[in-house]
């Protein structure tokens, strides 16, 4: 899903689009004090979970494993197994979002995101209420 | 019955999608409660709502497609009011307020960039850029990959040179992209991205936007750099009480990592 050219990347209705954009609407918008919102608990947790920041040993030594297999006299865009490199980082990513829950609230956030992405690869087949694509999603089926 | 609400709108506002579908399942149909210039789009609050991926995107279908006609002041996910009248009591109360925000925001939409490193173009440029990684990196190859110690110690290396370089390239990936916006707001740091910053970008400029952004995919060709918009206004709405230090609209480096 990473390595990609430029103008396929970025649609609304894209895997990692709808993951980018789920994360906007459960931390930002108008929040009301006379109004209670729901499960804010499993959304607080989450929130701490997702900016935790961790060099750990698991990330030196994933770092010393990728040095080890590039070719410094390749360009950069050329080792073919990059894809599958950056496709395992971004699969231990999630887990260690859901690993990292601490309530069924949380676990219930990181599920939606983890099916968001799964869903968005599929083409998001489902049915949607009259849902609306941004310009650059329709850009982005022209092209194709 | 307990109120959902969505968002905020002028009253005078041509296109609120009132019957749509909204949260819950089956999804609860959306209706509008209008209070002097004021109007807010909501539904039925079903039992026992939880931020599911189905309610999510309802929430978010709903206000894109308000958004789409007119200004609309987004709620975070999850707002429940006892009933409708405490609804349009807020919008009395706080008129004011929600109508110089929709003035301010009117005509503008939120642009959503993130960016990831591609990972093997940043090793790159690391070990390019430093002969102790370089040199450390082709000992531990020659010895069949190094002992544990040595991958530790080189991965350490890289790791701090890599996190270095995210805190610059968000930086510039923002300095690149400022000027075709209006306001900018920079979301939480994460391991899940370098840079996550929000744009407030007037409709008529939106292509000028994605053209900055298509510049700066060709001036950083190691990043990965993700769009999403238009969408409403999430990130320049006003904080509210629960807003965490940070989110707030402002011009810094991120220093995301």
């Amino acid at each position: 899903m990473t390595v990609v050219p430029a103008q396929q990347t970025g649609g609304g209705g894209g895997s990692s689009g709808l993951y980018d954009v789920l994360e906007l609407v459960l931390d930002r918008g108008l929040v009301i004090d006379a109004f209670v919102r729901v499960s804010l608990v499993g959304i607080e947790i989450l929130k701490i979970d997702v900016r935790v920041v961790v060099a750990s040993v698991d990330t030196y030594l994933r770092f010393a494993e990728a040095c080890n297999r590039l070719d410094l006299e390749a360009g950069p865009r050329k080792d073919p197994g990059l894809p599958d490199l950056v496709g395992e980082m971004t699969e231990s990513g999630a887990r260690g979002k859901s690993k990292g829950a601490l309530s069924g609230a949380a676990e219930t956030i990181s599920d939606a995101f983890k099916q968001a992405r799964d869903e968005g690869s599929e083409r998001e087949t489902e049915s949607r209420p009259r849902a609306r694509k941004s310009t650059s999603a329709r850009r982005k089926e022209e092209q194709e | 019955m307990s109120t959902y609400v969505y968002g905020i709108a002028a009253s005078s506002h041509p296109a609120l999608p009132e019957g749509m579908g909204g949260v819950g399942d089956p999804p609860r149909p959306v209706r509008i409660l209008r209070e002097g210039d004021l109007a807010a789009v909501v539904s039925e609050a079903p039992e026992g709502l939880r931020p599911k991926r189905r309610d999510l995107l309802a929430h978010q279908n709903v206000l894109s497609e308000a958004g789409a006609a007119g200004c609309v002041l987004p709620m975070r996910f999850g707002s429940v009011a006892p009933d409708d009248n405490s609804i349009t009591g807020v919008l009395a109360e706080r008129a004011e307020h929600y109508k110089e925000r929709l003035r301010a925001l009117d005509g503008r939409v939120e642009y959503n960039v993130k960016a990831n490193h591609v990972e093997e173009a940043v090793l790159h440029q690391v070990m390019a850029e430093s002969p102790d990684i370089r040199g450390l990196a082709e000992a531990n190859r020659q010895a069949g990959g190094g002992s544990y110690d040595d991958k530790i110690r080189l991965g350490e290396l890289v790791a701090a040179a890599v996190k270095a370089k995210e805190g610059d390239d968000a930086a510039a990936l923002q300095r690149l992209l400022e000027p075709a916006a209006d306001d900018v707001s920079v979301g939480p740091e994460s391991t899940g991205w370098l840079a996550n910053v929000s744009f407030l970008v007037d409709r008529g400029s939106a292509e000028t936007f994605l053209a900055a952004v298509e510049q700066a995919r060709m001036d950083m060709p190691h990043l990965e750099v993700r769009v999403n918009g238009p969408l409403p206004p999430y990130s320049f709405v006003e904080p509210g009480p629960a807003e965490p230090a940070g989110t707030a609209a402002g011009g810094t480096d991120t220093g995301a990592g």
